[in-house]
């Protein structure tokens, strides 16, 4: 790593260090979501101020107009930090830049800067029941009226929706057509008239997700990103954005020292836990592996900061991580025995084995185990691509 | 269900032991107890000893020679036999081509082939995979063409086990080249008829079980046609599910399970036993309990079987289990040799210029490589495990 | 830190895989396979025509200096082809006898570094499946006693390594192999390519050259380097895979589409670059003399061992039938991931090294009695 990389990392260590105890952590102990949000939205405007703030967006919307591995390492190192960011890790790396990208100017002056300091906050409108891996079969449909399109159907799975005040959205224009094609992408304000949000109950409770009911929304043409019926290609460009997006090394649960610390206070059969060769055989596989994706990590920030296109290590990190937090926190919950069954009222999965157990979604969403594997498959080892009996078929034609 | 065993049952398993005790040559068990594949002429032994008791038929049809013993019994038979270390009688005869003569054959070829069987007269080898059909058995491509009272047999069959010793072949042939599975007949062929070509394939355990069978215009009388033309593949999955149930191999998985926990249990040169190290019992533990499972999933496989109502795939599920297990086995054991794994033993008893002090190691060594080296095979013959789990997706997930 | 030295290493590795796809042809790998003990002559001559023996030593030997990264990458390239030569034991014998920092070797150790002689290391005791309970070989008065389990090379090596014990302790000793009183036991393995031999000594002249912690440091070393000769072999078994389920077909379609070959086939790929990092990363340590260097490498070896037995198994799986003949490729790889695995100890035993080094050893930890 070069030496102005290794300047910038020391600055914004040193900066995290002056900033970031004061909206995390300790902070935020004890705050209702409202509070939490409000400090997130607090921090955000700070990190703007000092040119943290979005990194890599241009600096007329207020971002730092910097590289992209200038944001990476900052935010491995923010992410030493317990800090509110969960409200903005769709808004500011997904709709936003793509907006940034596809817009008219007159709107884009008017939406950026808030979104960028943290006033604003945007939700991406893609899954559907029935579009899950699978995004291109949706059917949420655009019909087109005077001026602009009427937006009738349902959305799932949506981050934030309850929050957010503009969303992304990719609807069907042309069913006659197969279903790549016939997608088209707007933007729109979530409080448009025949939106209602949903919340979803989830396992541990995490008030992230919603459906959304769409029921002949009126957007405007102008809120139209890219070619009508070319929506499925900026779908995939949204998602694409980040080109190697950094994840936490324990996939946001508890880390290896945790589970140590929690063995070497546990006892099995009469014994130290840490004496059961399972233990110390799930210690020395849990070690092997982080140790491999640190070193994965490390070489494909390298060969980013020579210019090269990031490789597969995202979807390696994010499948073996998956598991891993699963595994390890079931094992660390036998381990506490029949008090493992417990929930700790104000717990959050990145310390509490028995919330990073109830929720596997990393498994799941951004791409399922079974579609990561399909692209290792495929992409790196050149297999064939699985049987898709509806390549090319018309959608309306396809089997419901 | 109601498959426990009663006391019956129980006193049932003593008489069996009493019976191999009496009538078991020492030196055959003695053989049989490493991991080397059987001796032809001790499986020869034994299938006549068994036959002279009226024993060897197992649960073939009482008028064919069978015991007429439930098949909780039967399995009894078998689990006894094979742990006493009596060699399996003829698997392609016994378990596969005999119960399907016995159900779809002719009269004739009942009386001709069923009593030769139960002697241990005549060995199978069966000819079903090609070098381009073998999970997919239904792309097989060897021709029968019948010409008056004969069929004339052209193409080549790849995976025939002990083909070499054996008198007899069944075979899959397109009978119509046109239609894919129902184009498919059964046929038995004699070995040594002119035409049939036999070329080993050299395998990885250094043994020769394997081969290549050629035939170039084999001439077979009509009467040799099993059942009717073009229900071959019916015939096959019926033998196919007979040879997956027998595939749980249960017994012989019993067998080296007992083996692996005795020399765990050894005491080593440290004075430690290997089952005292961290690492071997929670694995050994697991390998118990999916063996107590296949116990289970045998047993309740021909319990259904005999009451003619299964809801699943039972010949898939232990062929699966089955063959996964032999090789977790085999795994644990060559882990627990060490560096003693570094060898391939000879048979000392089938080779009589090995001197048994020669082979370093304990004594529970020999065998286990090369058995280890041949179980590889079991995931993959009888039908890969991707199509038995294909198989269960399909056929009872309804996937 | 080594940016001088990548023209060099990369020149290394197009040289080695230049040769070693022209020597080691299926039917001289199997040539030697069959026979117990082999050694591949030939391809040694070719290697110590190349340089390949000084790779790793220092120059004041005559070496080319260009240090363990050098070693790895003709390991690799062994590993791929499954090509065996003592470059690791000739490499440590001389690293040993330079940190010893006994005088007198210096002919000694400009023959390994030529070529001119051959080492190997014998480590592994018979009576367990790790390398470091040396009780079989005990030494006092420099004379050694005692027997050592299968090591590669020592059917023809010059000159071993031998982890033995005295009084002291554990000990790393030098003995000349050319001594009446060696026996070497050459059996039938399943790897015969390795020229493998037990070894027996009676009253040997052995040199001590250090104690628990050069075994440390040799046996670590030794792991790392191995761990590159499996990263070549697991990469090797996986494009085999891949190839041959591009091309099989079966129900009407190459077998690699079907989600139970594609994924079992990802998986590996997932194992290998874990390994390669965990390489990759151990190797830094040891040239920058990191304090976590022990701990790194013992990671590189379990996950090297674990992606090679793995995917030499599988490949094999994949390839069906042919996959257990002796004329398909997959069983060689199959023997040498086994036979890699069982030379510097098992899986189990680098777990625990692995902990100890993390202050989790398993002895500290008590067993059963009162909290």
């Amino acid at each position: 790593m070069n030496h102005e990389l290794r300047c910038y990392r020391e600055d914004a260590q040193a900066w995290l260090a002056e900033h970031a105890p004061r909206y995390s952590g300790q902070a935020r102990h004890g705050l209702s979501f409202d509070d939490d949000l409000a400090l997130a939205r607090a921090w955000q405007a700070h990190k703007v101020e000092h040119g943290y703030g979005c990194i890599t967006l241009p600096r007329e919307y207020g971002g730092a107009g910097e590289s992209e591995l200038k944001k990476v390492i900052f935010c491995e190192e923010e992410m030493h930090y317990d800090l509110p960011l969960v409200y903005f890790g769709i808004s500011l790396n997904n709709p936003l830049p793509i907006f940034l990208r596809y817009a008219p100017q007159a709107w884009k002056q008017k939406l950026g800067p808030a979104t960028v300091r943290g006033e604003l906050i945007w939700c991406q409108l893609f899954s559907e029941p029935s579009a899950g891996s699978d995004l291109a079969s949706l059917r949420l449909k655009a019909v087109p009226t005077e001026g602009g399109w009427l937006l009738s159907g349902q959305k799932v799975w949506t981050s934030w929706a309850q929050i957010a005040d503009w969303g992304v959205v990719v609807a069907r224009t042309d069913a006659s057509l197969p279903k790549h094609a016939g997608l088209t992408y707007f933007f729109l304000d979530m409080r448009s008239k025949g939106i209602t949000v949903q919340p979803i109950r989830r396992l541990g409770e995490e008030k992230d997700l919603n459906e959304v009911f769409f029921d002949e929304v009126f957007v405007a043409d102008e809120q139209r990103l890219g070619e009508v019926n070319g929506g499925f290609k900026v779908a995939v460009e949204t998602l694409m954005i980040e080109r190697y997006a950094v994840t936490d090394e324990s996939g946001y649960g508890p880390t290896l020292e945790n589970f140590i610390d929690l063995a070497s206070k546990a006892r099995l059969n009469g014994s130290p836990a840490l004496a059961d060769g399972e233990v110390r055989a799930r210690i020395a596989e849990t070690y092997v592996e982080r140790q491999g994706l640190r070193a994965i990590h490390r070489r494909a920030l390298e060969a980013f900061a020579r210019g090269q296109e990031p490789g597969p290590e995202g979807a390696i990190r994010k499948l073996l991580l998956g598991r891993t937090r699963q595994n390890l926190a079931a094992m660390a919950l036998d381990l506490l025995g029949a008090n493992g069954a417990q929930l700790a009222a104000h717990g959050h999965s990145v310390n509490d084995f028995a919330r990073a157990w109830l929720d596997p979604s990393l498994r799941i969403a951004g791409g399922t185990d079974e579609l990561l594997l399909n692209t290792l498959a495929e992409r790196v080892l050149g297999l064939p691509q699985d049987h898709r009996p509806d390549k090319g078929v018309p959608f309306n034609a396809l089997a419901k | 269900m109601h498959f426990t065993q009663n006391l019956e049952d129980e006193q049932f398993r003593q008489e069996v032991r009493a019976f191999i005790q009496a009538n078991l040559p020492t030196d055959l068990a003695e053989r049989n107890h490493r991991g080397y594949h059987p001796l032809r002429e001790d499986i020869r032994q034994w299938t006549k000893i068994l036959n002279r008791h009226g024993l060897s038929g197992g649960n073939w049809p009482k008028q064919w020679g069978g015991t007429g013993w439930s098949p909780v019994r039967q399995f009894i038979f078998d689990e006894e036999c094979l742990f006493a270390g009596a060699p399996p009688v003829d698997t392609a005869g016994f378990k596969m081509i005999g119960p399907v003569i016995m159900t779809f054959g002719s009269e004739a070829m009942k009386a001709e082939y069923g009593p030769r069987i139960l002697n241990g007269d005549v060995y199978w080898g069966q000819g079903f995979s090609e070098p381009n059909a073998g999970s997919d058995l239904g792309s097989l491509s060897t021709r029968a063409v019948c010409d008056g009272d004969e069929y004339v047999i052209n193409g080549r069959k790849i995976w025939t086990s002990f083909v070499e010793t054996a008198e007899m072949i069944f075979v899959l042939v397109k009978t119509d080249p046109e239609a894919r599975q129902r184009g498919i007949s059964m046929m038995l062929v004699d070995r040594e008829a002119p035409g049939v070509t036999i070329r080993p394939i050299h395998d990885i355990g250094e043994s020769h079980s394997l081969n290549e069978v050629f035939f170039d215009d084999v001439r077979i009388p009509a009467s040799n046609l099993v059942g009717e033309e073009g229900k071959g593949w019916t015939y096959a999955k019926f033998l196919l599910e007979n040879e997956r149930a027998f595939s749980a191999e249960w017994p012989r998985n019993n067998a080296n399970l007992a083996r692996l926990r005795t020399f765990l249990n050894v005491e080593q040169a440290d004075g430690q036993r290997l089952i005292d190290r961290a690492g071997f019992a929670p694995r050994l533990a697991q390998l118990e309990t999916d063996l107590l499972a296949l116990r289970w999933l045998s047993l309740r496989a021909l319990h259904e079987k005999a009451g003619g109502q299964s809801r699943l795939p039972m010949g898939s599920l232990l062929k699966i289990r089955g063959s996964e297990l032999l090789q977790k086995i085999g795994d644990l054991q060559v882990e627990a040799l060490g560096c003693y794994a570094s060898y391939v033993y000879p048979d000392p008893l089938a080779n009589a210029a090995v001197e048994k002090a020669w082979a370093p190691g304990p004594d529970y060594a020999p065998g286990i490589m090369a058995d280890y080296f041949y179980r590889r095979a079991t995931t993959i013959y009888g039908g890969a495990n991707e199509v038995q789990r294909t198989i269960i997706a399909r056929s009872f997930l309804e996937l | 830190m080594q940016a001088d030295h990548a023209e060099d290493l990369a020149s290394i590795r197009e040289q080695a895989r230049r040769l070693l796809v022209d020597q080691a042809t299926p039917e001289h790998l199997k040539n030697l396979l069959n026979a117990p003990g082999s050694f591949d002559q030939a391809l040694w001559r070719h290697a110590v025509e190349q340089g390949w023996p000084s790779v790793a030593m220092p120059e004041q030997v005559g070496g080319l200096a260009l240090g363990w990264s050098g070693l790895a990458v003709i390991c690799e390239e062994l590993g791929r082809l499954t090509g065996a030569l003592p470059l690791i034991a000739n490499a440590l014998t001389a690293h040993a006898v330079i940190s010893a920092g006994i005088s007198g070797h210096q002919q000694l150790l400009e023959d390994l570094t030529s070529g001119a002689l051959t080492a190997a290391l014998a480590l592994a005791d018979p009576s367990d499946s790790g390398i470091c309970s040396p009780g079989a070989a005990k030494e006092s008065n420099g004379r050694i006693d005692g027997v050592k389990a299968l090591a590669a090379f020592a059917a023809v090596a010059d000159v071993a390594l031998v982890h033995g014990v005295n009084e002291r302790g554990d000990g790393l000793y030098l003995v000349h192999l050319d001594q009446p009183s060696v026996k070497r036991q050459v059996l039938e393995g399943f790897d015969n390519a390795r020229a493998a031999a037990a070894l027996q000594f009676e009253q040997t002249e052995a040199v001590y050259l250090g104690g628990a912690e050069l075994v440390s440091e040799i046996s670590s070393l030794a792991a790392l380097a191995t761990a590159f000769e499996q990263l070549g072999g697991t990469h090797a078994c996986l494009d085999m895979a891949c190839d041959y389920a591009r091309e099989r077909r079966a129900f009407g379609q190459a077998i690699g589409g079907f989600q139970g070959i594609k994924h079992k086939l990802a998986e590996i790929y997932c194992l290998l670059e874990i390994a390669r990092g965990c390489a990759a990363d151990a190797l830094d340590a040891w040239q920058q003399q990191r304090p976590d260097k022990q701990q790194l490498t013992c990671a590189a070896r379990i996950a090297a061992t674990r992606a090679y037995n793995l995917a030499a198994q599988e490949n094999l799986h994949v390839h069906g039938g042919m996959g257990v003949t002796w004329e398909a490729m997959p069983h060689h790889y199959y023997r040498r991931a086994r036979s890699l695995a069982l030379e510097l100890g098992s899986v189990a035993y680098w777990r625990e090294r692995l902990l100890t080094d993390l202050g989790l050893e398993s002895t500290t930890v008590e067993v059963g009695g009162s909290a």
